[in-house]
């Protein structure tokens, strides 16, 4: 009924999106398990209508959240609740979409099915790394399926990873406040980075949880509790401190810009020195995701998307300021 | 001087000549025989023409002597004189001569004159004669003519043919060998004969018309037997009534409703009619026995059926009281003219007249509560208003804040989604409104009652959304599909109600009441405490800062109704804004947190308490309890209760703080946060009793 429906709508929210290989749809995936795909050329185009900015087709996906999307050139895949479902971006429009397979790490504990917060692909090695509430980073092979190895360290879940391209080493993110750095031919961890052992960027009332993490080689965004800190990688030194109060969910390196966004309406732009060159409002309270699409077969579309607390994914033609919504 | 005079006395012998000359010479014939001078009969003797000469002579003469006297009197002399005289005297006599001429002239002249009228006048004589003679030809032509075309009466009568005649009559009237013959006697036989049938056929008649006279004596005896009958029967029904009731067959009693029910409007009679129906197929279901007193639903007729009568009074009576109206109107008016006001309240108490009857209906509940409903009919707007009251079996005790939930207004409010009961749902009544400056139905809806929509169902009325209906159409199919489902509704819409109106009691005090069979849903032991529960204004709930999201959605209308309730544990307070949607509990509260606790947590700054709502708005399928669902309130309030005590105990230890965590935790929990957003445990398991994350 309509009531139900509207409070479903106000209490959603979205925790993933990811762009397909064509660069023309946006996959946003919601907490009742539910994935929902637009079309961003519709909506971008100028003939766009109220209908554009509905989703095209939306179909239950996880019995739980799905808290992690990651486009492969063929295929989107999505965790959430301990499963990693696949699914062929080109059938994806197609109603009554089955995934094309599933999987499950193998966890040590029966008790509670831990979630998957955060999956990186590694394209050269075609590797698939998940982790979340285990405390452990398992990787699948993309060609076979199988688990090869799982990396435990973590003493607490982990929330978010980041892939160091150059020697291929994955980082990772967790409850417990440490940077992990992983080795990912040697399989073993390399270095850690305790942040809220530093007193520039720990903020206790906080807590100490690392939520987001985003890497360029020889630096290193993070934040969550403690403050949004830029770190040189070798030296383990946050070299800039970010003034933002409200923890941080999201952050990414764009072009000479740091892109951010958490708890707050806003998307922020930060330089490399540390100053905020930009807040952009969005529309929901709090923003848990953010996805840039820059795939070269569609320029046309090339913009940022926000989506978190609530049923609307915002979309940003021009990072100063906000175009639209999509919204569930 | 001597001849003037003598003129003068000549001419006055003439005319007395003229006239009485006859009676005077008749007596100077008498008395001077042979000594007057007549001059008529010297008239006839001389001659004209011999007279002219004369005339002319003597004129000669004359002209000569006065010539002459001319002369002599010019010379002069004294001779003169007696030459003068001399011709003076001559003169004299030829004047006399002239005299006399004329004289004769004129007698001449009379005689003709007498000649001619008398021929004239014998002229005359004749002609009228032959005038009159011409007359009398043409009065005696007129008169033949008259006779000859004479008809006699006796033709006009169509006597029966010949050959008719001759079969038929007897033949001492037909006589044939003298009729044959003679038509003058034929057509007398004939007359004869005529007179004879007619006389036999008016002795018919007569015999026929008292046969007639006989019978109708007859109906009328009959007639007034049967007449006498009808008390009898009457007197028997009423001698029966005990045994009736004795036996629980009340046939007269819902005879009689039958009775007032034929001058009900069509709409109530649907309504009449398919209530009573349910009502009897109710009681059958419910017990096999024949049908019982106290059915659950019973079916009245209110009101005056007189008036309901007056309203269709014959159209010459009406137009009789319109005059005698009007010419009433025209004397008031003159005295003294109503204001533009009281005419147009006038003219909207006419519009929104009701008619005199209407149904009520009782529908009784499990529990002996009786909803009360009394439906109206507003003839001119063609639709149905309701009013309801809800009585209870036992007194109640109304607690503050559930003031509006039984009350008549508000308790049938969106019985069907959307059904507020306060706008018309005839579009054509838009109309007739703004003849008489009504702006909406909803200034009158607390006198004349609601119109929902299920009511006009009932009635068997349909409205299409699009154009105005001119006229009418009572359907009783669409009431008997709706009878059923909305009597359910009713009796669910008073029953949660009820229920609702014994929780806010106990919820007033501070306890959520939870039935033994919702137990399982919450832990053993809940520390936090309901402090508050009070009604707000939906005023106030729209200016709440945590609420506008809900506002915003749409789902915070003016049918709803709003109460704040408050949560406390320690030095946390928890405000919960609550919706009540009038279709509880098919429709869930909806509640809006707001936490003072370390700071102001809401929806928009706190994930957590963005969960918690989530928890007891979206998931209030599981707290809806056993089948009618009434316990969904308290339900929630009571999780509430459990998740702030969750969400306290959980909260992550400050470093910095100095002194032990305020709320130790109690609960277990497997971990204590999962997810992106670090969410708490906020669902409970039953029976083993930990929390866990959905």
């Amino acid at each position: 009924m309509e009531v139900f429906q509207a409070l479903q709508r106000l209490h959603m929210t979205i925790f993933s999106q990811s762009v397909s290989p064509c660069g023309k749809f946006l996959a946003a995936g919601n907490n009742y398990g539910q994935i929902a795909i637009f079309s961003l050329s519709a909506a971008l185009s100028s003939e766009a209508k109220e209908e554009s900015k509905k989703p095209m087709v939306t179909f239950q996906a996880h019995d739980g959240p799905v808290y992690s999307m990651v486009s492969t050139d063929r295929h989107l895949l999505s965790a959430g609740d301990g499963e990693v479902k696949a699914w062929l971006w080109a059938e994806i429009l197609k109603k009554g979409c089955k995934e094309l397979w599933r999987r499950q790490p193998p966890y040590r504990t029966s008790l509670e099915v831990p979630e998957i917060n955060a999956l990186l692909l590694v394209p050269k090695e075609n590797l698939l790394i998940l982790a979340g509430g285990d405390c452990q980073l398992h990787a699948m092979d993309l060609e076979t399926g199988t688990f090869m190895w799982a990396l435990r360290g973590h003493t607490d879940y982990i929330h978010c990873l980041a892939l160091r391209e150059r020697s291929p080493e994955v980082l990772s993110g967790g409850e417990d406040g440490a940077v992990r750095l992983w080795d990912l031919r040697t399989a073993k961890e390399v270095q850690t980075i305790e942040v809220y052992k530093h007193e520039e960027c720990s903020r206790p009332h906080n807590g100490r949880w690392i939520g987001c993490l985003a890497t360029d080689s020889d630096w290193m965004v993070c934040g969550g509790g403690p403050a949004l800190t830029l770190w040189h990688l070798r030296s383990s030194t946050p070299t800039t401190i970010f003034p933002m109060r409200a923890p941080q969910k999201h952050v990414t390196f764009y072009q000479d810009l740091i892109l951010s966004a958490g708890q707050g309406r806003c998307v922020n732009q930060w330089q490399l020195s540390g100053e905020l060159k930009a807040q952009v409002p969005g529309s929901s309270p709090g923003l848990l995701s953010l996805s840039l699409n820059q795939q070269p077969a569609a320029p046309e579309c090339k913009v940022l998307t926000a989506a978190g607390n609530s049923c609307r994914v915002d979309v940003f033609t021009n990072l100063g300021y906000r175009a639209f919504s999509l919204s569930f | 001087m001597s001849s003037e005079s003598s003129k003068k006395r000549k001419p006055k012998v003439i005319r007395s000549d003229g006239a009485p000359a006859e009676g005077k010479r008749t007596r100077s014939d008498t008395e001077q025989e042979g000594k007057c001078y007549s001059e008529e009969a010297e008239v006839d003797l001389r001659d004209p023409g011999r007279d002219y000469e004369l005339y002319k002579y003597t004129c000669q003469e004359l002209q000569r002597l006065m010539a002459e006297i001319q002369d002599l009197k010019s010379r002069g002399g004294k001779d003169a004189a007696v030459e003068i005289e001399d011709r003076r005297i001559q003169s004299c006599v030829h004047f006399m001569t002239l005299k006399k001429l004329n004289r004769l002239a004129h007698i001449r002249l009379k005689k003709g004159r007498d000649q001619t009228h008398e021929a004239k006048q014998k002229v005359d004589a004749y002609h009228l004669q032959l005038q009159n003679l011409l007359y009398e030809v043409m009065h005696l032509q007129k008169e033949i003519t008259k006779c000859l075309e004479f008809k006699s009466k006796h033709e006009e009568i169509d006597l029966v043919s010949l050959e008719e005649f001759y079969k038929e009559a007897p033949p001492d009237i037909s006589k044939a060998e003298v009729t044959m013959g003679d038509p003058h006697q034929q057509t007398l036989a004939r007359l004869d004969w005529e007179l004879e049938q007619r006389k036999r056929l008016a002795e018919k008649y007569r015999e026929c018309l008292s046969n007639k006279e006989k019978i109708l004596k007859e109906i009328e005896v009959k007639k007034e037997y049967l007449s006498s009958l009808q008390p009898r029967l009457n007197s028997i029904m009423q001698a029966s009534l005990p045994v009736q009731e004795y036996l629980f067959m009340p046939f007269d009693q819902a005879h009689k409703q039958y009775e007032t029910a034929r001058h009900l409007p069509p709409p109530l009679y649907v309504l009449f009619v398919q209530a009573t129906a349910y009502g009897q197929a109710c009681a059958h279901r419910k017990s096999s026995q024949p049908p019982r007193q106290d059915k659950m639903l019973s079916v009245a007729i209110e009101g005056s059926v007189d008036e309901a009568k007056a309203l269709f009074k014959p159209p010459e009576d009406s137009q009789d009281d319109e005059s005698d109206s009007d010419a009433e109107e025209e004397q008031t008016t003159k005295r003294r003219r109503p204001t533009l006001g009281v005419q147009l309240d006038d003219k909207r108490k006419e519009m929104l007249k009701r008619h005199p009857l209407s149904v009520l209906l009782d529908l009784k509940c499990k529990d002996d509560s009786v909803l009360h409903l009394t439906f109206y009919y507003l003839m001119n707007l063609n639709i149905m208003t309701v009013k309801a009251k809800v009585t209870t079996a036992t007194e109640l005790i109304t607690p503050i804040s559930a003031g509006d939930l039984l009350s008549p207004d508000s308790v049938l409010s969106c019985l069907y989604p959307g059904d507020h009961g306060k706008k018309t749902p005839n579009p054509a009544n838009q109309y007739q409104f703004d003849k008489v400056g009504i702006l909406t139905l909803r200034d009158y809806v607390l006198d004349l009652g609601h119109p929902y929509l299920w009511v006009q169902k009932l009635g068997g009325l349909h409205f299409p959304k699009e154009q105005p209906q001119h006229t009418v159409i009572t359907d009783h199919s669409l009431s008997a599909s709706h009878m059923e489902t909305t009597m359910k509704l009713l009796k669910t819409r008073v029953q949660s109600r009820l229920a609702l109106h014994k929780q806010f009691a106990s919820l007033e005090h501070g306890i959520v009441p939870v039935t033994s069979d919702c137990h399982y849903l919450f832990p053993a032991k809940v520390v936090s405490r309901l402090v508050k529960w009070v009604t707000i204004a939906h005023e106030d709930y729209t200016e709440l800062h945590f609420t506008k999201d809900i506002v915003e959605a749409g789902l915070a209308g003016d049918t709803n109704l709003y109460y704040m309730a408050l949560v406390e544990r320690g030095t946390a307070k928890l405000q919960a804004a609550v919706v009540l949607n009038p279709g509880y509990s098919s429709i869930p509260p909806i509640f809006q947190l707001c936490l003072n606790w370390k700071g102001e947590k809401t929806n928009n700054n706190d994930d957590n308490i963005r969960a918690m709502e989530s928890e007891v708005n979206v998931c209030f399928k599981e707290l809806c309890g056993p089948r009618p669902g009434h316990q969904l309130l308290t339900n929630q309030l009571q999780r509430l209760c459990v998740l702030l005590d969750v969400y306290l105990e959980t909260e992550s230890h400050d470093d910095s703080v100095e002194g032990p965590k305020e709320f130790p935790q109690e609960k277990m929990c497997l971990r204590l946060f999962r997810g992106p957003s670090r969410m708490k445990p906020f669902k409970y398991n039953h029976p083993q009793g930990f929390f866990s994350h959905r």
